[in-house]
């Protein structure tokens, strides 16, 4: 019940923020932007070369929805860490901890209340996929639960890791690792090209950073052809069940470490 | 007697600066209790370590040494902060919540407490005059609007015990009038309230318990009668004063006050029996003779010497 409360309010709060709406209306100045050549190249695409228009199409489509998807990781991560590093600065957070409310409650309903804001920016975003494609003349064929429950268990990922590194570091410098640590998974993963890092140091990263790239619904995102037929449920299920499990431990690790925190300014 | 509401017993508290700063002793082995029913003021000069020895009895920081119990729990323990309203400094809000939906919002993280439900949230947004303003946005609250609407929401589960850090902070003398008789309000209903405040003519007003603290050191802390009590001086209120005699009595580093029909006459207590017995062969009529009792604002002013020592 108190988790509840907590996590409306958070995305209450979240959406009478100023610098995410500036970013939301940025968003939608971008999306209108870009949705002026599709219109255009969908004309010319009926006029000439059908084949090529429609490839051109879709590279623009992935190329928006990847920015998107990129951008829903590091919202993830600064709406978790400004939620609860921004309650602590202005001092909020006393008058809540003065009531019955635990501090895991305090921690999960704030967990919670950025999810229901990124279940609602998938949801967008899904739209917006459909939107294009339909711009571009084509359909997008894979399930739509693909696409809504695989962001959803990456962002669980960065708003876990973002919760745990604010409950002791810096809202800034909170963020900026999770900055760091979305360019080094790439780069960590084994790929069979000679790396500039040491195997030493990359080993060890690639099994403690979390593998967002399974996790990308871009690998869904076939427009021409169906990525259905090529994934199994169980597949489906060893890799939620890795982000879940990964974004579950991450968060237990931050309760822990709140569960003594100072909630003062001091 | 009954148990204590808080204990706090024996706690030191040091803010360990990062970057090789100094670390700061906010609290020094300092002890004290408030029992149901008092009201007890907590007073310090700013820095003193009453917010901190406030949040640690909230369950916001953690003591380093020592023992600390909010109705027998330890601080920040669920079944304790069932029982207490707390009024922090500098109350902060979510601006862009209504009073009546911030209200609504504390209510929902309480849930059922041990003393009932509590008023209903307009009969406390009048209480504390906020119900003409109860669709305004609170971020264009004032910052008396603001304190008043942080005392409601103390208010709102009807709390065995007010936990008040400066509420009267931000008030204009009307509504720091109004708090003193909300307090008083409250300690006829029995509620144990522990106040921190710079304003010492209000607190003695109100308070029963008097906890002094300074540079994290406990100075003094007792019943509010018993340290006023606490004197050397001795007033005595006669008729007339001879001339020769008063300036004996100066002589002996009493000091006398005339007025139109009596004259008031401090000494020290240790030679009140010669005073009097000076006054009575002088044919005075002694009207009155009182120990003289020290007001707060004194007695801090006493307890806190400048240079920061404490007696």
């Amino acid at each position: 019940m108190r988790v509840r409360t907590i996590a409306w309010n958070t995305f209450g709060s979240l959406l009478h923020n100023r610098l995410l709406l500036l970013i939301l209306v940025l968003f939608v100045s971008w999306i209108l932007l870009m949705m002026t050549p599709l219109y255009m190249l969908r004309k010319e695409a009926t006029l000439a070369n059908a084949q090529r228009m429609e490839s051109e199409v879709l590279t623009l489509v992935s190329l928006v929805m990847g920015a998107l998807s990129g951008f829903g990781s590091l919202l993830a991560a600064w709406c978790t860490a400004d939620a609860v590093a921004g309650e602590m600065k202005s001092g909020t957070i006393l008058a809540v901890m003065a009531r019955p409310v635990r501090r895991w409650e305090f921690l999960v309903g704030k967990f919670a209340g950025v999810q229901i804001l990124l279940a609602f920016y998938v949801v967008g975003m899904l739209g917006l996929s459909h939107l294009f494609a339909r711009l571009g003349g084509q359909h997008i064929q894979a399930p739509a639960w693909e696409l809504l429950v695989y962001p959803m268990v990456r962002y669980a990922m960065y708003s876990a890791v973002a919760l745990l590194l604010v409950t002791f570091l810096h809202q800034a410098v909170s963020l900026a690792v999770v900055w760091f640590m979305a360019i080094l998974i790439p780069m960590v993963v084994p790929s069979g090209r000679p790396h500039l890092v040491p195997t030493l140091i990359l080993k060890p990263l690639y099994y403690v950073l979390p593998s967002t790239g399974l996790l990308s619904e871009s690998r869904f995102l076939a427009i021409t052809e169906s990525s259905l037929h090529r994934t199994s449920l169980l597949q489906h299920t060893i890799t939620l069940a890795y982000g879940l499990d990964y974004a579950l431990v991450v968060l237990l690790l931050a309760l822990w470490s709140f569960r003594r925190k100072s909630l003062t300014r001091d | 007697m009954a148990s204590p509401v808080i204990e706090f017993y024996g706690v030191t508290k040091v803010y360990h600066r990062a970057f090789g700063g100094q670390d700061v002793a906010a609290l020094v082995d300092v002890s004290f209790e408030v029992f149901p029913g008092e009201v007890c003021a907590f007073l310090g000069p700013n820095g003193a370590g009453k917010t901190t020895s406030i949040s640690i009895l909230m369950g916001f920081v953690f003591e380093d040494q020592g023992n600390v119990r909010v109705f027998g729990y330890e601080p920040g323990d669920v079944r304790a902060k069932k029982q207490i309203g707390f009024v922090p400094e500098n109350f902060a809000f979510y601006k862009h919540l209504t009073a009546r939906r911030l209200l609504e919002f504390h209510r929902a993280l309480a849930g059922p407490t041990p003393g009932g439900n509590g008023p209903a949230i307009s009969e406390l947004l009048v209480r504390v005059k906020l119900d003409e303003f109860r669709k305004l946005r609170i971020g264009k609250y004032s910052r008396g609007m603001v304190q008043r609407l942080g005392i409601a929401q103390a208010l709102l589960d009807n709390p065995q015990l007010l936990i008040l850090d400066e509420p009267t902070s931000g008030l204009d003398p009307a509504g720091r009038k109004e708090v003193r008789e909300l307090i008083q309000s409250l300690k006829a209903a029995g509620k144990s309230i522990f106040l921190s405040s710079h304003i010492l003519s209000e607190v003695e007003q109100i308070c029963d318990r008097v906890i002094i603290i300074d540079h994290g050191r406990l100075v003094r802390a007792g019943l509010l009668e018993e340290l006023r009590g606490q004197t050397s001086q001795v007033e005595l209120v006669v008729d007339e004063l001879p001339e020769t005699l008063e300036a004996e009595l100066r002589e002996r580093g009493a000091t006398i006050i005339l007025g139109p029909n009596s004259v008031h006459v401090t000494a020290p207590a240790a030679q009140k029996r010669e005073i009097a017995e000076a006054l009575w062969t002088a044919g005075c009529d002694v009207v009155s003779m009182n120990p003289q009792k020290t007001s707060l604002e004194d007695l801090f002013l006493k307890l806190l010497k400048p240079s920061g020592e404490t007696p």
